[in-house]
């Protein structure tokens, strides 16, 4: 029996359990888990090591510039702030700062040259304690770039990380977040890194960052309310992968170019309670992928005011995905607007809001009513498309000849013409305003024109080659045959 | 003077002994000057001008005045402009070259001055390619400046490849005309079987090979490799990988053939074009020799 006065002493042996639990099953998630922090090596300490030691908690050490060749392990709540161009060097082995004591600041340094061991997950910073504030750093040449295990509140501001040039399998994330809780990641540049990863950490604010040339620009591991915004992604392999978590809000991002054979703007995966709104999502593989997102039923997935164009596919929709609500988004020229991969259909899905749907680049309906709303329902799907749905590796014939005599017959013989894949039943005559603006991609004008112009003159020149001098003596062939002699 | 007379003018023994090459040369300079004064020739100019003004015009409108012009669209658009108009110019005209001489009792003449049969051959192959040279290239070259007009965002390298790679289209296509002019007697049998071949070309071979794909569940490798056989699609696959460096866009297929050869597709899909080239005209080259009754 269990008496009234031992209860108490039995929630906390639970709460242990629980967490060791949890903690047990994370770890055998996956490879992601973080790595037992390695022992520093009996390395005597380096001139800045020596004034970390010197310090009082709550000094701030000023480093002078210089290329420090140390390992530095900050063990005390000090603020470290460079002065001029100040380069903490690696030497290619090693984490090169880590920070083990809360409430450290890091401020302005050159961070560079970690080792490559992928076991032992070799970091530029590497953070295990609450309240640490990276700010202005530059972190080149290195495996991890920010490595923070249960960091909470803190803040990684202005940085720019840049990860070593090497296979994708064998690079590491550039920035990772290991249960740490309302952390805020503002105004860094990450490049030719693995992931941007938040694991189990809530609360976190991703604001104006950019990612380029990454496997996922930004990826989320079971981390819950999480706030997106402002953020541009290009070049990767997913701009932004939402798995497993639970009140997303994703606004005001950019999407571009992130290709390959996931190639993905925005991933979901059993997401859930997530919001999507006011994202431009341009020249990626497919611009949205949703699997299994909304996971449950208690709010539908919103997508409001995006603006999807010129993607291969505009979104991809598992049969899984159920019950996401689409509305005031512009569709632009993806080659393919919205495709159900599998045999499903959007049935679950709805493509209006009220009496605003989407604004569609190809709908062929017009507005007599002049309310701005097409007057027809919008039902797209063309025959190619759903063959492409059906079998993707017709995708093999786009552009051809082939693909629009499919297209013509499926459009003009009805007994084949595929049923809609959805509908919008008020479908906008005009796009919605673009927000946020478009790249600033200057668009080679120039340069066109004087390949236009260059064109336009070669082809003049074959054209004077057969009327040049020497041409001229030789008359256009009649009919027939002239007799030689016939001189002029 | 006539182009009997220019022929023959080698024999003058103060000129330079006449060579292959100035043989060649004089040949294809008769055959593009006829060409270029022909209707044909006028005709394909300005429709594949047209056309592609047409699509330029188009493409840099669409997008719904966002100004998200789009990446490669406008490309994808010319790239399939090309693959229905180019093919069709350049069988036609290699088609009619030979048959239509040797109907008109031009061929046996040209033959009577001192010039071997191939190099009739090669500089009428010649100097129609310099003829669709210059259809290709003013069509595409109004189309830049079109789109450099209009603000477009294509890149100027991608317009120059696609110039060049229609050119090697066009340079593949011809031959098979030419091919199909040295075996056929009548120039309107001839004009009549490129047009079947072109027909082929364009709609039957991919029409086949995707039911196959789709009846037969063709692994895509094998879907990959069947369709290196048809030019266009070389062609297309070639602009395409060239143009933005990936061929994603192309689903499974495209992917596989990116992951598997990467930098070496440029070899692949050149080799294919050099291919078709090369073998048809070889095949008449050595038709055209043996042929007694011309």
């Amino acid at each position: 029996m269990i008496s009234p006065r031992t209860t108490p002493a039995l929630f906390p042996a639970a709460a242990v359990w629980l967490l060791v639990s949890c903690h047990a099953s994370a770890q055998s998630a996956g490879h992601e888990a973080p790595a037992p922090i390695a022992e520093g090596r009996a390395e005597p300490l380096g001139v800045v090591g020596r004034r970390i030691a010197a310090a009082a908690p709550g000094d701030t050490i000023v480093v002078g510039e210089g290329v420090y060749h140390e390992h530095l392990r900050i063990d005390k709540p000090v603020s470290l702030v460079a002065e001029g161009r100040v380069v903490l060097d690696g030497r290619g082995n090693g984490d090169v700062v880590v920070i083990t004591a809360p409430d450290v600041t890091l401020r302005g340094f050159t961070i560079r040259n970690t080792g490559t061991d992928l076991d032992k997950e070799n970091a530029g910073i590497r953070v295990t304690a609450a309240r640490t504030t990276i700010e202005d750093n530059v972190l080149e040449d290195i495996l991890f770039g920010i490595d923070l295990r249960e960091s909470p509140d803190s803040r990684i501001a202005r940085n720019r990380i840049g990860g070593k040039n090497l296979d994708i399998a064998r690079r590491g994330d550039g920035l990772r977040l290991w249960r740490s809780d309302r952390t805020v990641i503002e105004e860094n540049a990450i490049h030719d890194g693995r992931d941007a990863i938040l694991w189990y950490s809530s609360g976190v604010t991703v604001r104006n960052n950019t990612g380029l040339r990454c496997r996922y620009g930004l990826h989320l591991m079971f981390s819950d309310n999480i706030t997106i915004t402002g953020n541009e992604f290009a070049e990767n392999s997913v701009g932004i992968y939402l798995m497993y978590s639970t009140g997303v809000e994703l606004v005001g991002n950019r999407l571009v170019r992130n290709r390959g054979p996931s190639g993905y703007g925005i991933g979901l995966k059993e997401t859930d309670r997530f919001s999507v709104r006011g994202n431009l999502l341009t020249g990626n593989r497919a611009g949205v992928y949703i699997d299994g997102s909304p996971f449950t039923s208690a709010k539908p997935g919103e997508f409001t005011r995006n603006t999807i164009a010129s993607n291969d596919v505009g979104m991809v929709f598992l049969p899984s995905a159920r019950g996401n609500e689409l509305a005031e988004n512009n569709f632009i020229d993806n080659i393919d607007q919205v495709s159900v991969a599998g045999r499903g259909t959007l049935e679950a899905n709805r493509f209006w809001k009220g009496d605003r749907g989407n604004f569609w680049s190809d709908y062929s309906g017009y507005d007599h009513d002049g309310d701005g709303v097409g007057d027809f329902v919008h039902e797209p799907g063309t025959l190619f498309e759903n063959l492409m749905d059906k079998q993707p590796s017709l995708r093999l014939f786009l552009f051809s000849p082939a693909q629009q005599a499919i297209e013509f017959v499926g459009r003009a013989v009805p007994a084949i013409r595929p049923e809609p894949k959805f509908t919008d039943e008020v479908p906008l005559m005009r796009p919605v305003p673009i927000e946020p603006a478009a790249p600033a991609d200057a668009g080679n004008r120039g340069g066109l024109a004087l390949a236009g112009l260059a064109m336009v003159g070669i082809g003049l020149a074959a054209l004077r080659a057969a009327a040049s001098p020497r041409g001229d003596r030789l008359p256009r062939s009649s009919r027939t045959a002239r007799p030689v002699g016939a001189h002029a | 003077m006539n182009s009997a007379a220019a022929l023959s003018s080698h024999a003058d023994p103060r000129r330079l002994p006449p060579t292959v090459l100035s043989n060649v040369l004089t040949i294809g300079k008769r055959e593009l000057r006829d060409a270029v004064r022909s209707r044909w020739f006028l005709l394909y100019t300005i429709a594949f001008a047209a056309l592609g003004l047409a699509v330029s015009f188009v493409s840099a409108a669409g997008s719904g005045g966002t100004g998200l012009s789009g990446y490669g669209r406008t490309t994808a658009g010319l790239v399939n402009l090309v693959l229905l108009v180019v093919p069709l110019m350049a069988l036609t005209a290699g088609a009619a070259t030979i048959a239509s001489d040797r109907e008109r009792g031009m061929l046996s003449y040209i033959l009577a001055q001192p010039v071997r049969r191939n190099e009739v051959l090669i500089g009428k192959y010649l100097g129609l390619l310099g003829a669709l040279l210059a259809c290709i290239f003013l069509g595409l070259g109004f189309c830049t400046l079109v789109l450099a007009w209009k603000g477009q965002r294509t890149s100027a390298e991608s317009m120059l490849w696609l110039g060049g790679l229609s050119l090697g289209l066009a340079a593949g296509m011809l031959s098979v005309g030419v091919l199909v002019s040295t075996l056929v007697r009548r120039a309107s049998v001839a004009v009549g079987t490129a047009i079947f071949i072109w027909l082929s070309l364009v709609f039957v071979t991919d029409l086949g090979l995707m039911a196959g794909a789709v009846a037969l569940r063709l692994p895509i490798r094998d879907l990959f490799a069947l369709s290196l056989i048809n030019p266009l699609q070389v062609f297309k696959m070639w602009t395409l990988h060239a143009v933005d460096a990936n061929l994603d866009v192309l689903g499974p297929a495209g992917l596989y053939a990116a992951e598997e050869f990467g930098a070496r597709l440029h070899l692949i899909f050149g080799g294919c074009l050099a291919a078709w080239v090369l073998v048809p005209l070889g095949i008449a080259g050595v038709a055209i020799s043996r042929r007694s009754p011309l």
